[in-house]
């Protein structure tokens, strides 16, 4: 086997010294120590040597291009006359130059991503995107369109199937993602597509797009897929606010009707509460009060009883002695008939003009 | 000597590049001698040819991607739809391969031919919304199961037909998004109502139980002031009974200190109990 494994940069710095180590003891005038690592600069000091220096140092620069590094992200595939031979992993390596030997060197701990719908312009912060609507418009279940844009992170999971099974594995990836996105999409209604579907939606386009790309034998993994942004279609957004409004006004509409009966039904418990108070204190009145009457009537009745004539003609002038004073009087002797009535009249008109 | 080697080295790279040949992992080789096919090799690895007499054409044998331009199709009920498919195929059969489409570029225009038009034929059988979404499988599959047999013949396999967007015209584009926007709108109608029906519900039933509360107090409250009436009443009876003749008397006391004020004007006989004196005396 034609692999000689070198650790490290200066691994091979010493190997290319020591190839040229004794050529340079043979040769006097040359001044110069030896200068490993340049072949290239190697071969032009030891022009003078000849024909077949030449060749030896060519051969030697055709070795050396067979030197080959596979960074720590890395995983190479080497093929030998055209046949798979080995994969290797990082560090720095040898192996058979073009054409005898071929390589691959493919980053395979990377995780790739494809965008769909959309295209990161800059990172950023602040990252800017462009929608790209032909990709990201889609129709769903129920005739509508809506604008979803997404992304896939997938890496690589088998690199020899990776390398030979398929060509052009981005756009590989890009379509089926497509593809599948909208064949879920397309089994959904709007509704549920833009409210409730959304992680539904990723994890069915996800299974789909996995059960898509192990039958192209992909050697692709997929880590995840993330819908980024789904809403409606910039044509009907405005429609679509106005709903949300709505459904805001809907929820503004039952709240207030609940402040309205937080208000009115306390109060009116309050008011029944008053109403039975008061008559509650109604009922006590009448009652205390009767009780109050019916003492003072049961002590003047025990008076009364003790001398009955008395007592009545006691009572009569004391109302009379307090009711009397105050009030306009006209006492008649029922001998005297006629005069009566002019009485009266005279009273009445007096009476009137106080009135007036 | 030293002329020896080189002239061995030279003839060496010669023939060596002339007559050697390899076939990578990632494709198969045909071998043309003098214009006739004369070998295929689908194993990778070096292989020997006749240096001038013998041709290599290389195919790829990976997944290839075959990826149409958005075409328009008429679909049931004679509406037309723009549609975007690709398809993944392999050459199986290079000789045939080469015999019947010669290159990839080839191979696209016939791959054009039978998927477009199986399509056009499936998808004419089916409405709209059969094709986004019920029918969408059943498509696929049709078409990839009829182009794969169609293709064969070429040396080509088709690993499937995805369809990847279906698209309206722009004109009925503006269509669908009218309707959308009027769906939209009677959504937006709908809650609003919705939101007016629960708040009339949540009032009026607040007003119910407000009335229904008043009604209840007063029901209570009446009782109540019944009850101290019935009780006074009661009470005052019970002691009244005793003496009915002096309550008559003392009652009637009462009643004239409450009627009489000084607007009263009283006209008295001499007669009476009280002025009776002055004619006697």
């Amino acid at each position: 086997m034609g692999e000689i494994r070198f650790d490290d940069l200066e691994d091979v710095k010493r190997f290319i010294k020591e190839i040229f180590y004794g050529r340079e003891e043979e040769r006097n005038d040359q001044d110069e120590p030896p200068r490993g690592g340049k072949p290239k600069k190697a071969s032009r000091n030891h022009l003078k040597g000849g024909l077949g220096g030449i060749i030896i140092i060519l051969f030697l620069v055709f070795l050396g291009t067979g030197i080959y590094q596979v960074g720590p992200d890395e995983e190479a595939v080497l093929l030998r006359f055209g046949q798979y031979s080995k994969t290797v992993g990082p560090g720095m390596h040898w192996y058979f130059p073009n054409p005898i030997g071929k390589r691959y060197v493919v980053k395979t701990t990377k995780v790739y991503r494809v965008e769909i719908g959309f295209e990161t312009v800059e990172a950023g912060p602040p990252a800017r995107y462009q929608n790209i609507p032909e990709e990201s418009l889609m129709f769903t279940g129920d005739e509508n369109m809506i604008d979803v844009d997404f992304s896939v992170q997938y890496k690589i999971s088998n690199l020899k199937d990776y390398i030979f099974n398929v060509r052009d594995q981005y756009e590989t990836i890009k379509s089926a993602s497509e593809s599948a996105l909208r064949q879920v999409v397309g089994s959904k209604g709007i509704e549920e597509t833009l409210t409730v579907g959304k992680e539904g939606i990723q994890e069915e386009t996800r299974e789909k797009l996995k059960e898509i790309l192990d039958s192209y034998g992909t050697g692709i993994m997929i880590i995840g897929l993330q819908l980024q942004d789904v809403g409606p279609p910039e044509e009907v957004m405005q429609a679509f606010k106005e709903v949300a409004n709505a459904r805001e006004d809907r929820a503004r509409f039952i709240n207030e009707a609940d402040g309205y009966r937080n208000d009115i039904i306390p109060n009116a418990r309050g008011q029944a509460s008053q109403m039975i108070n008061r008559a509650e204190a109604y009922k006590e009145k009448r009652v205390k009060e009767s009780q109050g009457d019916v003492a003072k009537f049961i002590k003047l009745s025990e008076k009364y009883s003790l001398g009955k004539e008395v007592t009545k003609t006691r009572m009569y002038l004391e109302t009379m002695e307090k009711t009397m004073p105050g009030i306009e009087k006209i006492i008649i002797d029922p001998k005297l008939k006629g005069s009566i009535i002019n009485l009266i009249g005279g009273g009445v008109e007096a009476n009137e003009k106080i009135n007036n | 000597m030293k002329k020896l080697i080189i002239s061995i080295l030279a003839l060496i790279v010669i023939i060596s590049s002339t007559s050697l040949f390899q076939v990578s992992e990632i494709e198969n080789a045909v071998v043309i001698r003098l214009g006739k096919p004369k070998e295929v090799v689908t194993e990778p690895g070096l292989y020997v040819k006749l240096p001038f007499v013998d041709n290599v054409r290389y195919f790829d044998k990976r997944l290839l991607n075959y990826d149409a331009a958005p075409k328009g199709i008429i679909i049931k009920g004679k509406k037309s739809i723009v549609i975007d498919n690709y398809a993944r195929w392999r050459i199986t059969d290079p000789l045939l391969f080469l015999q019947s489409v010669q290159n990839i570029a080839g191979a696209q225009a016939r791959l054009d031919d039978i998927v477009y038009s199986e399509l056009r034929r499936e998808m004419g059988k089916y409405t709209l919304s059969e094709i986004i979404s019920s029918k969408r499988d059943l498509i696929m599959e049709n078409v990839t199961a009829e182009s794969k047999s169609k293709a064969k013949s070429s040396g080509i396999e088709i690993i499937d037909v995805r369809i990847k967007r279906v698209e309206l015209p722009k004109e009925n584009e503006q269509n669908i998004y009218k309707r959308m926007e009027a769906e939209r709108n009677q959504q937006a109608k709908k809650y609003r109502a919705e939101g007016r029906e629960k708040s009339l519900e949540i009032t009026s039933q607040a007003d119910q139980e407000k009335t229904i509360i008043l009604a209840e107090a007063y029901r209570k409250s009446e009782e109540l002031k019944g009850e101290g009436d019935a009780q006074a009443l009661e009470i005052y009876a019970d002691a009244y009974n005793r003496d009915p003749e002096f309550y008559k008397f003392m009652k009637t006391l009462e009643a004239y200190e409450k009627i009489m004020d000084n607007k009263t004007k009283v006209i008295l006989s001499t007669d009476s109990e009280l002025w009776n004196m002055l004619q006697t005396k």
